[in-house]
């Protein structure tokens, strides 16, 4: 994967030759136009050796700058921004850096790429990493030039003396810092001193993917690799119980026809599961062949009888009224405030809803696939995963090898979302490998994605909200629905607390007195997993919308009744040491809304809606404005203005770029996706009924504002996914008077408005 | 049997099976990786080639029906990225993972070329086919509108 990173910090550097080579300079040009040649010494004979003071980096004679990202890129651009955490600290030429990619080491420390904490979690470790390389420099140059090293200081790759004008080249210093010792605890900048961190920064893998020279994980190639197509039960937990593997093996280019097990998986977080864990790869047959085509056209004759497990009878329409059923009772207790019933039963004005929302596939770009070459006790994986530690684990355990005797390279990938969290498609590669006795990449059809995908849950809810005869609110009761994916991973046997599945529905607790939220997890055969923000998807456009509802109650502006709710900026203890800031989370609403001309009246058909999430270390409000026609049925997202305060924004281009994704994502959701079953079987196939978001859908303008602020590092890949289809179902209730209550949006629930 | 195209400007002839969509000949026959394999069925956009200059979805292209006709696949628009089309894409900081994008760019290729100065209206008509799962849409459309500038920009100082 180096070459493809390679090229792209190519484009600047390449410039930067042509012009040090003009001038004939080489590399000392900047140091030349400064024009303190004379007070240098820096004619001395250059290393030859890099010098690599720890996993992360490594400098070149000749000038360039290695940094290595631990993180799996999956778009959202951690080869731009965590590279750009080292390179600040070490200060240099932020143009001489080549990003690579970082095999499975311990060395890195945590690999697993999820929750949107790579840069949160790796800021410190990083900035230390290049602050010792940078330490060492300066300690080298001192010594050089026989000053004080508080007299020096580094900058774009130079180390300058300010007493004395003198100047050298980091590739001056390679050798002299090599033997030095490396701090333990080197300082760090100060946020004022940043010059890279904060700056928006194109990403270093654009002219890879804009050629075609990005190589992902289905562009792996090895000498005698062979292509499998696999078909897995239609039933998830299924077996095979015979197939026609003669038949399929006399077809053309074919080299073999396999029985593939079911094998546990690996937890991201470890191997928690317990009795009645669900966490295995699928079963199935695989048809091994020369090429892509090949094995998919051998797999059309392939005919396979299957055991089916009780899962087989599962509908959508029945696990619907299942939920419905669940929520409409008492469940888990998850949060009891006050006295809900003696505050509701007070109450001046009640409302109550129903909310749905649906299985969800992630349908990543790039089709799952992964490449291994197991040979006797070990075994090498090309894998597009965003946990290699849980690959190379769950690889292990099916091989029935020692954890260490599995390579992991991490490719580029098309597309995470929270599916490559999951190593089925390791685990397939590594078992046909070993049965094919040659390196095998296993490729899923779009059909095989779509069927065999691990899904964000459906769910119900039910609300109740009572308001005084003022408009305050005094009761909330929430209780909800779905299938667990904490049982799916964990077992039956944790409990219904831990089971619950209510990321950000404790809101509105700390701001009124009566609040009960209760969850009772509903059975299901569908395999789960973590879609991007996870609970978050579904819960926050329940909430949001709910809450709208109650403003509308209340006959108050939804944005002026949020912000009452809420108080003033204040700091509110949670428990476990964390605290709620009101005010990080009022200045993002604000904000939004006056980029959003809040409340300007708009035309008739028109409407703006408003909602906001917190989490990941991040806050995120959005405003989005739609035009309906509600006797047509049809609908337009004109513009969703987004507010983010993400603390210390690294790479401020990228933090926009993941809002403005995430809030396509959610709006993907909103108006487009559904998984539905019948027969245990997932319904849908492929992207004409598995729908997602396209060009002619998406609003013609995002707008992100990212609150200045000095704080940590928050989290940016999730938090923009939430607040996106309950601004949009928020800004339809103001535009038609129509309430959204379940997702997709249907034309339907438009043209009954 | 031997079929013989032309392919980013030079002869090519494969001994491939005739219905082998043009997809696989260029991923697993050919070595060219840059066009894209997403759903098989031609609603997704990621494996667009052009095909005597049409933007054309690879995956349902049978081999046997682009004999003698002349291909660019992404690999074929640039050596170095210099084509204007690639080089708005990277000034917008268009792709996130990127694997939608060679298809995105031959499309918008192909749209400038029929309409070198495009509404947002003709964007949609000609994107629509391309879908990108990180939701770059805004940014494709401003490198659409960026490209044909520079385009523009470089016809009238030709002139």
């Amino acid at each position: 994967m180096l070459g493809a990173a390679r090229l792209s910090s190519n484009v600047t550097r390449r410039n930067f030759l042509k012009t040090s080579a003009t001038a004939g300079a080489g590399l000392l040009l900047p140091f030349h136009i400064a024009g303190h040649a004379g007070n240098s010494k820096n004619s001395g004979p250059l290393a030859t050796a890099p010098f690599s003071p720890n996993a992360w980096l490594e400098l070149s004679p000749d000038g360039d700058i290695k940094i290595w990202c631990g993180k799996s890129e999956l778009g959202q651009g951690v080869r731009t921004a965590l590279p750009m955490i080292v390179a600040e600290e070490l200060s240099c030429d932020w143009r001489r850096v080549r990003v690579a990619q970082a095999d499975l080491e311990p060395k890195y420390g945590e690999q697993l790429t999820g929750g949107s904490l790579s840069v949160r979690t790796s800021y410190q470790s990083l900035r230390k990493a290049g602050a010792a390389a940078r330490e060492m420099l300066i300690s080298a140059a001192a010594a050089e030039w026989n000053v004080s090293r508080s007299e020096c200081r580094a900058e774009s790759s130079f180390v300058t003396h300010a007493p004395t004008q003198r100047k050298l080249g980091f590739e001056h210093l390679l050798a002299a810092a090599s033997v030095l010792q490396p701090p333990a605890d080197p300082p760090l900048k100060n946020s004022s001193d940043f010059t890279l961190i904060g700056k928006p920064t194109r990403r270093t893998d654009s002219l890879a993917k804009a050629t075609g020279a990005a190589k992902f994980g289905l562009d792996t190639r090895l000498p005698g690799m062979l292509i499998a197509s696999m078909e897995r039960s239609p039933v998830y937990g299924g077996t095979p119980l015979g197939f026609n593997a003669d038949e399929v093996k006399s077809a053309p280019y074919v080299r073999a026809v396999l029985e593939v097990k079911s094998a546990h998986l690996t937890h991201q977080f470890g191997d928690t599961s317990g009795p009645g864990s669900r966490n295995y790869s699928c079963a199935g047959v695989a048809v091994v062949a020369d090429s892509t085509w090949a094995a998919i056209e051998a797999r059309k004759l392939l005919k396979v009888e299957w055991h089916e497990p009780p899962s087989a009878s599962e509908t959508s329409a029945r696990l619907s009224e299942k939920m419905l059923r669940l929520a409409s009772e008492s469940g888990t207790v998850i949060r009891n405030d006050g006295d809900f019933d003696q505050a509701h039963r007070a109450a001046a004005n009640k409302i109550e809803a129903v909310y749905e929302v649906p299985f969800l596939a992630h349908a990543t770009m790039e089709p799952v696939n992964c490449t291994a070459h197991v040979r006797g006790d070990s075994c090498e994986l090309w894998a597009p995963t965003q946990i290699p530690g849980a690959a190379a684990a769950s690889v292990a355990s099916a091989l029935g090898i020692p954890r260490e005797r599995v390579k992991v390279h991490v490719t580029l990938i098309g597309g995470g979302f929270g599916r490559r969290l999951i190593q089925d498609y390791a685990v397939e590669a590594a078992l046909i490998s070993r049965d094919a006795g040659a390196p095998v990449q296993v490729v899923w059809t779009r059909e095989d994605d779509i069927r065999h995908d691990f899904y964000r849950p459906a769910a119900c809810h039910v609300l109740q909200a009572g308001l005084d005869a003022q408009g305050q609110l005094v009761s909330w009761r929430h209780r909800a629905s779905s299938p667990s994916i904490e049982t799916f991973y964990n077992g039956a046997g944790i409990s219904p607390q831990a089971a619950a599945q209510v990321d950000s529905l404790d809101f509105p607790a700390h701001f009124i007195p009566n609040f009960r939220l209760e969850f009772t997890v509903a059975e299901s055969g569908m395999p789960l997993g973590y879609w991007r923000s996870v609970d978050a998807s579904g819960n926050q456009f329940v909430l949001s919308s709910f809450f709208d509802e109650a403003a509308h109650a209340a006959a108050r502006d939804p944005l002026e009744f949020l912000l009452a709710a809420f108080g003033p900026a204040r700091k509110i203890p949670v428990g476990n040491g964390e605290t709620l800031d009101v005010g990080r989370r009022r200045r993002v609403i604000e904000l939004a809304a006056e980029k959003a001309d809040w409340p300007k009246p708009l035309t008739a058909g028109r409407g703006r809606g408003i909602a906001a999430a917190f989490g990941w270390g991040s806050y995120v409000a959005q405003v989005a404005e739609v035009t309906c026609d509600a006797k047509k049925g049809a609908l337009r997202v004109d513009r969703v203005v987004c507010a983010v305060d993400c603390g210390t924004a690294v790479n401020p281009l990228g933090v926009k770029a993941q809002m403005e994704g995430a809030i396509n994502f959610g709006l993907a959701q909103a108006l487009k996706s559904a998984i539905t079953v019948s027969g245990g079987r997932v319904e849908q196939s492929n992207f004409h009924d598995y729908e997602v978001l396209r060009m002619s859908d998406a609003p013609p303008n995002i707008e992100v504002h990212i609150v200045d602020s000095s704080e940590p590092p928050g989290g940016c890949g999730e938090p923009g996914v939430p607040p996106a289809a309950p601004a949009l179902a928020n800004a339809i209730f103001a535009a038609t008077g129509k309430r959204v209550r379940r997702l997709p949006i249907r034309a339907a629930d438009l043209g009954s408005a | 049997m031997a079929i013989s195209f032309t392919l980013n400007g030079k002869a090519q002839s494969v001994d491939v099976s005739p219905d082998m969509p043009l997809l696989w000949v260029l991923r697993d026959t050919l070595n060219l990786t840059g066009t894209k394999f997403g759903c098989g069925m031609a609603l997704c956009g990621a494996c667009t080639v052009h095909i005597n200059g049409e933007a054309t979805r690879s995956c349902i292209t049978p081999v046997s029906s682009v004999a003698g006709k002349k291909i660019t696949t992404i690999e074929g628009l640039s050596a170095d990225g210099s084509h204007p089309v690639q080089q708005a894409w990277m000034e917008e900081d268009v792709p996130q993972c990127g694997y939608c994008q060679s298809g995105q760019i031959m499309s918008a290729v192909a749209l400038l070329s029929k309409k070198p100065n495009p509404t947002d209206s003709d964007i949609d008509d000609a994107m629509s086919g391309n879908i990108c799962r990180c939701g770059t849409y805004q940014r494709i459309r401003k490198a659409i509108h960026r490209a044909a500038s520079m385009q523009a920009g470089k016809a009238k100082s030709a002139a």
